[in-house]
């Protein structure tokens, strides 16, 4: 009963939302041309399912996504462990990084169209700058958080260095690693869309910016609900989990 | 008389700190036999930890050499492990596997493995908490499983920078009760650092004073060796030998106050 109760409350201002929009279209007569309403955008979403056109474009910004995480991961958490594990190039990496996150991936937009065209090498190389730098930040700060005596026990127990990076760092960063991936997966998906808007090659950034050259107004608000929904279901059914399962399994939250 | 198995020759150490070089410890000769405990006393600050972390290989001296089985000591080894004041068993291993790590490590069959985790269960009393994540134990817990897994193991020397220091006082006399039995059943030699007078005397063969930073050695003292089992705190207080060395140590200790 309770747990229904609170299920609500999520939906509650969703509700609110949809009313408000409504009741300003119908009560205002806002023209069809700047507002639709919600079954409008509803019959334009069931258009846009059954000619396959929301699916193309939403694997598309899906796989985007998708990969320009898996390369970040691949590249970034070792490039994290190795400005972690060293003193030095931590404290002069620190101010680096900060200033390039202050560079937003939108704005290397127009240096990667020159460089690589309105391809998708441009979208994808913006989305993994914007999703890269978090996932090296948290994992160095992860790794530098590792209590030293951890490392120093394990050293007298005999390990070797790859050792201790399997046994000590990796565990124990993991918990931040996958904090900086999500934190990442919310910035990059910004970017993507941002980004597909520009380059025009696909993506539900292409779908909305496309839809506007024809005032198609009901498909540009299915194309946002789409984006939101899309992110929250990733986040929330995917990323979150793996986020809690890592805190709570290993006490870190309560240490 | 045994072999020699730790010998600190002329060891000096110096920090670098922002306002310069900071003398840790002065001239420092120990030399530490095989199988026996030795237990260093000292004020804070006097360099006893910097002296340890020394033999443990974390770092190298500024001056003169330390041999383990003669010969010198370059970085950690698994013949030399070390208990650690706190934070120093992974909070994402079960006590079990925490215990299991060094053998793990050093490629030991399950098998053997689990009979070696199962014994030092037995020995520290973690019995019904094989299976638990060290966040959900108290802090007197957590050291056992730490002292656990030093001695699985098994290394030559076991050395232990105030492993006590952080538990409560009460939890503290059961695992020093404990200690002096795992030492006594398993004649490993043993380096023992603390702040504790009584403990000093309690645990080790011989107790070595310290003066004040930079710290030397300024005395030594036999204590007799307790019998098989291990002492136990009821009869240290009540033996007048016991209180006539530990009044002695105190003394000594004493004089060293900053």
């Amino acid at each position: 009963m309770t747990r229904h109760l609170r299920d609500l409350r999520v939906l509650l201002p969703f509700a609110v939302l949809i009313a408000i929009w409504w009741g300003l279209k119908d009560g205002f007569g806002i023209a069809d041309k700047l507002l639709v309403a919600p079954p409008q955008v509803w019959s334009a979403f069931g258009t846009l399912i059954t000619h396959g056109i929301l699916a193309e474009y939403a694997a598309t910004s899906l796989s985007m996504i998708g990969i320009a995480t898996l390369i970040s991961f691949v590249i970034g958490v070792p490039l994290g462990f190795a400005v972690g594990t060293n003193r030095y190039a931590a404290r002069s990496l620190e101010g680096f990084l900060r200033y390039l996150q202050g560079i937003s991936g939108i704005a290397w937009l127009p240096l990667a169209i020159l460089w690589f065209g309105f391809t998708h090498t441009t979208t994808l190389v913006i989305v993994i700058y914007t999703l890269i730098v978090p996932i090296i930040f948290n994992t160095m700060t992860g790794v530098r958080a590792i209590p030293e005596n951890y490392v120093l026990a394990l050293g007298s127990l005999g390990a070797s260095r790859l050792r201790i990076v399997t046994d000590v760092y990796f565990p124990g960063a993991l918990p931040s690693i996958v904090v900086g991936t999500r934190l990442g997966m919310g910035y990059g998906w910004r970017a993507l869309i941002a980004s597909e808007m520009l380059v025009r090659q696909g993506g539900l950034g292409d779908l909305i910016f496309g839809a506007r050259t024809f005032n198609q107004i009901d498909r540009i608000m299915v194309g946002m609900v789409v984006i939101g929904t899309l992110y929250i279901v990733v986040d929330r059914l995917l990323v979150q989990p793996a986020e809690t399962m890592t805190l709570a399994r290993w006490g870190v939250l309560r240490k | 008389m045994s072999a020699d198995k730790i010998v600190v020759s002329g060891f000096r150490h110096f920090f670098q700190s922002d306002s310069g070089r900071v003398q840790a410890t002065g001239e420092i000769d120990v030399t530490i036999r095989e199988g026996e405990v030795v237990t260093l006393v000292g004020p804070s600050g006097c360099g006893k930890t910097t002296l340890l972390k020394a033999i443990a290989g974390f770092i190298t001296p500024s001056e003169g050499q330390i041999l383990c089985d003669g010969k010198p000591v370059r970085g950690p080894g698994r013949e030399r492990g070390v208990v650690f004041q706190e934070l120093a068993i992974l909070p994402w291993r079960t006590v079990r596997k925490n215990i299991a790590h060094g053998l793990e490590i050093a490629h030991v069959p399950k098998a053997e493995r689990d009979r070696t985790v199962e014994r030092l269960i037995g020995l520290m009393s973690l019995n019904g908490f094989e299976d638990r994540y060290p966040h959900e134990l108290s802090g007197g817990m957590r050291q056992r499983v730490a002292v656990a897994r030093t001695w699985a193991a098994d290394p030559d020397v076991i050395l232990m920078d105030e492993p006590f220091a952080a538990v409560d006082a009460m939890t503290r006399l059961t695992l020093q009760e404990e200690l002096g039995r795992l030492c006594a059943t398993t004649h490993k030699t043993v380096f023992f650092i603390t702040h504790s007078v009584e403990e000093a005397v309690f645990l080790g063969d011989r107790v070595l004073v310290m003066t004040k930073r930079p710290g030397t050695i300024k005395a030594m003292l036999d204590v007799p060796r307790p019998g098989k089992g291990g002492r136990d705190w009821d009869s240290f207080t009540g033996d007048p030998e016991m209180r006539a060395i530990s009044e002695q140590v105190m003394h000594l200790v004493h004089a060293e106050r900053v």
